[in-house]
């Protein structure tokens, strides 16, 4: 049985509940999985701490709290702090590189600059949409249609297209970067042979 | 044999030097020794002096073979004739090969007066080999009609492009490239003389023949009129009446075009792509890549461009983003030029020739890189009613969306460079933006806009190979001269043709190096430094 973990992790009024939730949803609607979404806020909860936690299986889900995250998607320091060492030897960390600084981080991760992005969108709370298709297209937690297709049914009506948009450009963010790690480790990195 | 019987219908053009060879073909003459008939010959000066548009002119024209014969070098009676004359053919055979028409139509020969039997030994054989190639596919081009009266169609492109809204503020004539280059010009008063109905004058013919088509006036005029495409579109109807004659380089990137409008004519366009890129002949992209193959060739022994690196390094740097287009072996001509020089019909035969090709390929997007090329694919083609069943997109928009995927970086690059703007891009499509964007992740050691540039940049002095003279000269230098009071040592470039004219203008004997600036395209520049990061 595949079972996921999933830990987004940031503050209040970024949208890592909706995140959370548009995640559960395109692996239990969209690719016909189990999934859970617990979410939980730290004392000050507005602004203050939240993460939402996700787990995604083949099949029934008896708990659903996250005991050791497989991928964990940070988008406040604080957040990375906290989960950062919880995370399985062979499972992604994931951040927002403008949020958080990941210091003496031993071990691989993958960053993105999704509030950067959204604010070049124009709609700096777009950010958590841009970090749905950076997870998508790094982790293949869900599948890329299951999942586009979600966020264009949780954002609010009229949004849609500049939410696609920004699902969009992390997917393709996420994409280029791991074709870059492909391309560096086969020695093409230029475009002259 | 019943090749002969084909073989009696071919049509060879004999380019015959009037000194040694001339006189073995007299004494062929006097003995009535059967020449054979379908050789026309032409009697020349000196087998140098035959330009490489005279040595393709035949072609157009329908011819099956041609043969340039002369004095053996070191024979020739002034001195460098023969060598020339070698040059010539041998860059000629080379466009034959990339046309298509086999470089074997094109032969070279040397006789001197006692080599009479030779000299016939050699047309017969080579009307031998041509035979066994076969008639050429090329359809002599149909002269556009005459039309006596054309004041209704002049009047007709006045209402067109509302000529008749101009103010008379005069601030395109004191805008125009020309005029700032010296030359008494008013496109305010060309356009005034013919709303006046004076489109025969010779002087405003004149005028409507020197104009560049740049765009600087219409970008200026606060009425919008679109003076360059009023001059296209006047060009195209006293072209029909009367000829054009200001073709540059002996009319031959004319007589190219033009050639390219036989359906049957099956190309062999890219014949010379290194191996190192890669095409896919089943990809939904494809690479359109206009004539620089061509400019390269044409040039080789005077100017000596590379603009064909613009298109090898377009096509590496789709390659980088691991999309291996596809190619159109019988890619033609857009017919750019064309249309400009007032030659719509034979415009709008290779629109449609390019247009079906491209459908029936498949192909969902082209990436053109020649700013002419795109210019004439967005807003030509559409305009001539074609039903383009693909997108179309500039290999700058091309890069800007793969690069802001992200993880792409760009390596330093230690020139100091500045940037010419094509007036195709910049002013005709509004697109001085995107190559800026790109210039801008470059890291060199610093970048520095020339004193006019983007929408009212100066331009590269000559359009679609038509009135070159001196004025196009003065704005090259002054041009150049602008590039080089920007300290920088590289002038980058996204026209092919910006490369040649410019380059030209640098090889003026009379500036010596004072112009010299190296030149590369901005595809170039970004292939040699874009890195994944
Ligand atoms: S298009 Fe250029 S050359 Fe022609 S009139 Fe306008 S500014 Fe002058
Ligand atoms: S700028 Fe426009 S309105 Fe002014 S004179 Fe020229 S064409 Fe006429
Ligand atoms: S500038 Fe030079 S290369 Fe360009 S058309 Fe004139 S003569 Fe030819």
């Amino acid at each position: 049985m595949q079972k996921l973990e999933v830990i987004i992790t940031g503050f209040g009024g970024q949208g890592i509940v909706l995140a959370g939730r548009i995640l559960g949803q395109a692996a239990s609607l969209g690719d016909h999985k189990e999934s859970t979404l617990i979410q939980s806020y730290g004392p000050e909860s507005r602004g203050g701490a939240c993460s939402a936690q996700v787990i995604i299986s083949d099949g029934t889900i008896n708990y659903p709290y996250v005991r050791q995250p497989d991928i964990l998607a940070a988008m406040s320091q604080a957040g990375f702090d906290k989960f950062v060492n919880d995370v399985r030897p062979e499972g992604f960390i994931l951040i927002d590189q403008d949020m958080v600084k990941v210091k003496g981080l031993e071990r691989d991760y993958f960053a993105v600059p999704s509030t950067r992005m959204a604010e070049e969108l124009g709609r700096k709370m777009m950010a958590n949409i841009i970090m749905i298709g950076f997870i998508t297209a790094v982790t293949q937690s869900t599948s890329l249609e299951a999942t586009r297709q979600t966020v264009s049914a949780s954002v609010p009506k009229g949004t849609e297209e500049m939410n696609i948009k920004a699902f969009n450009k992390g997917y393709d963010y996420g994409l280029s970067l791991l074709k870059a790690r492909d391309k560096k480790a086969s020695g093409q990195a230029g475009a002259l042979a | 044999m019943g090749n002969d019987q084909a073989n009696k219908n071919l049509k060879i053009v004999l380019f015959l030097c009037t000194w040694g060879p001339h006189a073995a073909f007299q004494q062929l003459q006097d003995k009535d020794c059967r020449i054979p008939a379908q050789v026309k010959m032409v009697r020349i000066p000196c087998s140098g002096r035959v330009s490489k548009a005279l040595l393709f002119k035949p072609f157009e024209m329908g011819a099956d073979g041609v043969v340039l014969v002369g004095c053996g070098s070191g024979v020739c009676r002034y001195g460098v004739g023969s060598i020339t004359a070698e040059k010539n053919v041998a860059d000629t055979r080379k466009i034959l090969d990339l046309l298509g028409l086999s470089r074997k139509r094109l032969r070279l020969g040397a006789f001197s007066p006692e080599e009479p039997q030779a000299l016939l030994d050699f047309l017969n054989g080579f009307i031998e080999e041509v035979g066994a190639i076969g008639k050429s596919p090329v359809i002599r081009p149909v002269k556009p009609e005459k039309h006596n009266d054309h004041s209704l169609a002049i009047k007709e492109i006045i209402q067109k492009h509302d000529v008749y809204s101009c103010q008379e503020c005069g601030k395109c004539s004191s805008a125009c490239s020309l005029t700032l280059a010296g030359k008494q010009y008013s496109p305010r008063a060309i356009a005034n003389a013919i709303i006046g109905g004076k489109v025969d004058d010779p002087q405003v013919q004149k005028d409507v023949w020197a104009c560049l088509t740049c765009g600087i006036c219409y970008e200026r005029c606060p009425s919008a009129v679109n003076f360059p495409e009023f001059i296209r579109d006047v060009r195209a109807v006293i072209k029909s009446a009367q000829g054009n004659g200001n073709e540059a380089h002996g009319g031959f990137f004319g007589s190219l075009s033009r050639t390219m409008t036989s359906p049957e004519i099956k190309g062999n366009h890219w014949n010379w792509l290194p191996e190192d890129i890669k095409t896919d002949s089943s990809s939904k992209v494809l690479f359109f890549g206009g004539c620089a193959p061509y400019f390269d060739i044409f040039f080789k022994n005077h100017l000596a461009p590379s603009t064909l690196d613009s298109v090898s390094d377009s096509l590496r740097l789709m390659n980088f983003f691991d999309i291996h287009p596809r190619v159109l072996d019988d890619e033609r001509c857009c017919g750019h030029d064309l249309l400009w020089t007032g030659d719509r019909e034979n415009f709008l035969k290779l629109a449609k020739l390019n247009v079906d090709a491209i459908n029936q390929s498949g192909a969902e997007e082209v990436i053109i890189s020649c700013p002419e090329g795109y210019r004439t694919f967005v807003k030509d083609y559409p305009q001539a009613g074609l039903d383009m069943q693909f997108k179309v997109t500039h290999i700058h928009e091309f890069l800007e969306r793969e690069i802001s995927k992200g993880s792409v970086g760009f390596k330093s690059l230690d020139r100091k460079i500045t940037f010419q703007d094509s007036c195709r891009l910049s002013r005709h499509m509004e697109m001085a933006e995107p190559a800026r964007k790109l210039l801008a992740r470059l890291s060199p050691l610093s970048f520095t806009e020339m004193t006019d540039s983007g929408a009212g940049a100066i331009c590269c002095g000559n359009c679609a190979w038509s009135g070159c003279d001196s004025f196009s000269k003065a704005l090259q230098v002054k041009r150049l001269r602008q590039a080089r009071e920007t300290q920088g040592d590289l002038l980058v470039t996204s026209c092919p043709k910006c490369q040649v004219h410019l380059r030209c203008a640098m090889k003026d004997p009379f500036f010596g190096k004072d112009l010299e600036i190296e030149m590369m395209d901005l595809t170039s520049v970004m292939a040699k430094t874009i890195c994944w990061e």
